[in-house]
């Protein structure tokens, strides 16, 4: 076993100094300019663009709209991107959509253009209110409408709820959320001959590379995507988007470079949103807390232009223990824009109704909220009845209750209070399905003692790179500086991409892997090359070194002495294909909350986090994630809120200023204990995911902090103060 | 951003010169520029007055007075407004962030235009933007507007906290313009909407702001600037509070009281003080402030978080001495 790093990020200088170069400042010769031209209905027909005086102006160069479009086809895999190609028709599905595109010699010429194409609409009136359509919610077309698991003997979940001591019944909803990344969208797309290179930003470069295939027709050999770092994604910059075919699309006719940045109003429609959920939950159990049954009918929005929902139901069948478990889905479809994934899609949503829900049902048995957990902890996945790979979530709890000075919670809500603030403390259980995915990684030593570790995985800002040198530089006995991540560029073997919190689960097994397979080819090289001054002898590797028991010498000097640039080896570690256990991250959270007894803001202002997440390969970027998916998960319990005008399905609050996030005043210190139990059953490096983990139960967690300070249950996210007055 | 002509004139006359038209002044520009770049402004003409002599804090014989270029966290640091007038203070480094505040000045700030997200959006009607073409506040998105002094046409609150801080202290602004100089009380100077959102203050064209006077008043030392928002920072206020006690022997002698988030001007609220003086409970005063209140569908529970923000600041106020 390697033991617990805490390394800094090997990219840290190059982003704090400004020079990591992001999609959009790339600027090959003979750059042109995209502006994004969008709708501003949001459903109907266009009816004409008028693009005369736009194309007039100065420095124009095209504009392109759906009655004089660029050449772009249909995405044929969604993965939450949307289906229509842009500029192929002139409906119109959302507000805010694109409906064209002005390239123009510079950015300001571009914007300027922008402003001056009008357009006429014949507009319907567009479903634009998830709460008018709950009563016609239907089953989703893709996925299984419902799972049900029920004991011998037990004819239904009602059967059984009924049947149980004490029941709860509560609906929990929230709502459209967006995923507001620091960079925002950008595509600068490049032509020579057939071949077309595009920097953009995505969480997989492979990813970018299908999606272009398609839109564009090509052979996806003709095209690469290079893109070493990205601002933030959340699940955003996994779906290609309208902007990044029709820059490509547009370089092509023009025989030039293109470059379009989305205006930040313009992330938050031609890029995807977090579908609004409600919940209807019911949890039976006997007098002494043991539960009887968990039902969960889950509603998720999706948008018209895609199929994505959120599973969000799904969640109460994977954590606490219970012999009869019911978990529905359905949707509710509007004209509003794509929906898409966003961290920790359907789980953490899926938590704050359960996490809540299990809070209401200690209140109904008067029980104390944790010793409730505690008691339908699972030892086995509730539905398929597989063990859990390696879950030590008890030890999260009593870690957690322990540190966090939980036997001070109030037993009665409203009890404690500090002048005009009343406190509350709150809990909630986090987890996240971990995978191990098949992923190729080349590892090259170098003549000048350094090493590459290159394959198609991206960093979002989470560390991942970091990862690569971290476990590079262990298997070669090196130091870490001296291992170069060389991620996302599409010319590279396929690692994983970032999503699903499978980045470090399923690319470090293929780093450790391809680092081995070039140790040895190297060993192989020293014994067996006839210049060698260890031909034909015993040779041995350590430190960085080769060696015959004599004499050592570095692996670069070799390799300079034998005439050779470098030695590398590509390495595949396979998808996790095991059948006997369940795979899945955990976790506790504690907070303490404040609620203003005049003007009910509520305020955060304690937070432990306990984690039980496999092996830890870097303790310091690790954590980061950790307070990254807490600060998340305190946005969306106190402030997130992507408000659709039920009359025009428009965005009421598609701004920075008024999407609030929190700032660091709302974040308290926030404290994270990692457990570090290898989950040596998932692959031999045994690390799980962290990326999206710590936003699940977050919610809850503050939203029974707030209950057990002021006595209210809020069931409606966000928890604002005109909730609390 | 459209094409503008620009110019940086040294004195005041020589701004005055320039000015009208469609020009506009530039100070931090924290407003101007927003706008101009959502071109919500499109004027084609900036001029800059950076140069005029137009800062510092000093005490005159009316009261204190602050040049209009004066920046918002000078302002706010200034040992006499932190001393004499904590709720100016306070008001102030409540506002925007440190930033903006070092940017921004308070001639700008009380200047400032609605953060109404359809005033912002060009592609959306709006009367106080485009007179005539709609309000869609009214039945839209209108968790952040006003409850008081709305109008049929727009219900766009005034987002300066500064302001609220000031019309409380009976504060006036000089204002210079090609006629001469002249002196209003910032209570007169900003205009209800009625049928003409777009007219926002008595400012005429091409008139400056030179400086912002506020008349003594010893006992605005135990005065307090309540705000109210959902998130602790950055972030305009969905109310708050700006109150001054004239506190002896534990009765309130005098007070005022002006609230913010609320209105769609800085809202002053005589009635509250006159219960106040009449000793009546801080909660039988504070409920005044809803009187003639006309919340919409998003925005009834400012009614009450208005009166919260007073009490609040009542009580700490009382806590204080
Ligand atoms: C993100 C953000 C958050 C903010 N939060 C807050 C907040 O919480 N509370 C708050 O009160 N404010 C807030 N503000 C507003 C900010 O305080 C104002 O933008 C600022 O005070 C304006 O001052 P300025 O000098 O930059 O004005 P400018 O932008 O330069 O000017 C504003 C307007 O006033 C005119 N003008 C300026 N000076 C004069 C003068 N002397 N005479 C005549 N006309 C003049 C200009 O022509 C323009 O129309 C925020 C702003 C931003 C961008
Ligand atoms: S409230 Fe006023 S500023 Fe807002 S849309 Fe209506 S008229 Fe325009």
């Amino acid at each position: 076993m390697m033991s617990v790093r805490s390394a800094n990020r090997e990219d840290g200088p190059v982003k704090v100094s400004g020079a990591a170069a992001y999609a959009a400042d790339h600027h090959p010769d003979g750059l042109a300019y995209g502006y994004l031209l969008t709708s501003t209905v949001a459903r109907g027909t266009l009816l004409a663009m008028d693009t005369a005086a736009a194309e007039r102006a100065p420095g124009v160069i095209a504009v392109y709209t759906p009655f004089n479009p660029l050449d772009v086809r249909p995405f044929l895999k969604e993965g939450g991107a949307e289906l229509a190609a842009p500029l192929q028709d002139t409906r119109i599905r959302y507000h805010g959509q694109a409906v064209g595109l002005v390239v123009a010699e510079t950015f300001e010429q571009a914007r300027d253009a922008a402003a001056l194409v009008t357009a006429r609409y014949d507009a319907d009136r567009p479903r634009a209110s998830f709460a008018d359509g709950l009563a016609g919610a239907e089953p989703p077309a893709t996925g299984a409408p419902a799972q049900e698991v029920l004991a011998d003997g037990v004819a239904s979940i009602d059967e059984a709820l009924a049947a149980s001591d004490v029941t709860i019944t509560a609906t929990y909803t929230t709502p459209a959320e967006t995923h507001v990344a620091m960079e925002p969208h950008a595509t600068v797309a490049s032509w020579t001959g057939g071949r077309l290179t595009i920097h953009t930003a995505t969480q997989g470069v492979r990813l970018a590379v299908e999606r272009l295939s398609e839109a564009l027709a090509m052979d996806p050999a003709d095209i690469r995507v290079i893109n070493p770092y990205v601002g933030g994604g959340f699940g955003n910059k996994w779906a290609t988007w309208a902007h990044t075919p029709l820059t490509a699309a547009a370089a092509r006719v023009l025989g030039r470079p293109v470059k379009t940045v989305l205006t930040r109003e313009q992330v938050f429609t031609v890029v995807g949103h977090r579908p609004l959920t409600s919940q209807t939950v019911s949890l039976g159990a006997s007098a002494d807390g043991t539960l009887v049954a968990v039902r969960n009918d889950g509603v998720s929005s999706r948008s018209a232009s895609n199929s994505f929902y959120e599973a969000v139901a799904d969640l109460s069948l994977s954590m606490y223990d219970a012999p009869n478990l019911h978990a529905s889905r359905k949707v509710v479809t509007l004209d509003v824009p794509v929906t898409t994934i966003m961290r920790a899609p359907s789980e953490s949503n899926g938590s704050f109704a359960l996490e809540s829900a299990m809070d209401e049902l200690a209140d109904a048995l008067g029980m104390d909220p944790l010793d409730l957990r505690r008691k339908n902890d699972s030892s086995r996945h509730p539905v398929s009845g597989l063990p859990w790979s390696s879950k030590h979530l008890d030890e999260c709890y009593t870690l957690g209750a322990e540190r966090f000075g939980w036997s001070r919670r109030g037993r009665v809500p409203g009890a404690v209070a500090d002048g005009d603030w009343l406190v509350g403390m709150g809990m909630g259980t986090a987890t996240f399905g971990a995978f191990r995915s098949e992923a190729s990684i080349n590892v090259r030593l170098r003549d000048d003692g350094r090493v590459v570790v290159s394959g198609t995985a991206a960093d979002l800002g989470t560390g991942q790179s970091t990862v690569f040198a971290i476990l590079a530089a262990d298997v070669l006995g090196i130091p870490v500086e001296r291992v170069i991540p060389d991620l996302g560029d599409s010319a590279t073997p396929p690692a994983v991409s970032a999503g699903g919190s499978g980045s470090t689960s399923g690319n470090g097994p293929a780093v450790r892997l391809a680092a081995q397979a070039a140790r040895d080819a190297l060993v192989k090289l020293a014994a067996e090359h006839e210049k060698s001054p260890f031909h034909g002898q015993e040779v041995t590797y350590a430190g960085g070194e080769v060696g015959d028991g004599g004499r050592a010498m570095p692996f670069g000097e070799l390799l300079a002495l034998l005439g050779l640039p470098d030695l590398d080896a590509t390495a595949t570690s396979p998808r996790n294909a095991s059948q006997s256990h369940a795979f899945r991250s955990f976790g506790a959270h504690f907070c303490e909350v404040r609620v203003n007894r005049w003007t009910g803001e509520p305020r955060v202002t304690r937070w432990l986090s306990v984690v039980d997440a496999g092996t830890i390969v870097n303790a310091k970027a690790a954590r980061s994630q950790i307070v990254g998916g807490v600060v998340m998960g305190i946005g969306q319990a106190l402030l997130e809120d992507l408000r659709i005008e039920p009359g025009t399905g428009r965005f009421g609050n598609a701004t920075m200023a008024d999407y609030l996030v929190p700032v660091n005043a709302d974040i308290p210190p926030i404290e994270v204990e990692f457990l570090n139990y290898p989950d040596t059953l998932l692959s031999d490096l045994g690390a799980r995911g962290i990326g999206e983990l710590s936003i699940v139960g977050a919610a809850g967690a503050v939203a029974n902090a707030v209950h057990n300070a002021t006595g209210r249950r809020v069931r409606d996210l966000p928890i604002t103060l005109d909730k609390l007055l | 951003m459209r094409a503008f002509d620009f110019a940086a004139p040294h004195d005041v006359a020589g701004a005055l010169d320039l000015a009208g038209g469609s020009s506009a002044f530039l100070a931090g520009g924290t407003t101007l520029v927003d706008l101009m770049k959502l071109e919500v402004m499109t004027p084609e003409q900036v001029i800059d007055i950076n140069r005029l002599p137009l800062r510092g804090v000093r005490q005159e014989p009316d009261g204190l007075r602050f040049g209009a270029l004066e920046r918002m966290e000078d302002a706010a640091r200034h040992p006499d407004v932190a001393g004499r007038y904590p709720v100016i203070s306070q008001a102030l480094l409540l506002s925007a962030s440190p930033q903006l505040r070092n940017m921004a000045s308070l001639g700008g700030n009380l200047l400032q235009r609605t953060r109404c997200g359809y005033f912002r959006d060009v592609t959306t009607p709006c009367n106080k933007r485009a007179p005539g073409s709609g309000c869609p506040a009214l039945h839209g998105d209108n968790r952040g507007h006003a409850v008081l002094g709305t109008s049929d046409s727009c219900v766009a609150t005034h987002p300066s906290d500064l302001a609220v801080a000031l019309v409380a202290l009976d504060a006036s602004v000089r204002l210079r313009g090609a006629d001469g100089e002249r002196t209003v009380p910032l209570a007169d100077f900003y205009l209800r909407p009625g049928d003409t959102p777009h007219q926002e203050n008595v400012l005429r064209l091409g008139e400056l702001v030179t400086e912002i006077v506020v008349p003594d008043l010893p006992w605005a030392a135990n005065s307090a600037y309540v705000k109210v928002r959902d998130r602790q920072s950055y972030e305009f206020a969905l109310a708050s509070a700006a109150v001054a006690v004239d506190l002896r022997d534990g009765r309130v002698r005098d007070a005022r009281v002006a609230v913010g988030g609320v209105g769609t001007v800085p809202w002053r609220l005589p009635a509250v003080e006159a219960a106040l003086r009449a000793g009546e409970s801080h909660e039988a005063a504070a409920a005044l402030a809803a009187e003639g209140a006309r919340p919409l569908a998003g925005n009834a529970f400012k009614v009450t978080l208005a009166q919260r923000a007073i009490l609040r600041a009542l009580a700490e106020l009382a806590e204080r001495r």
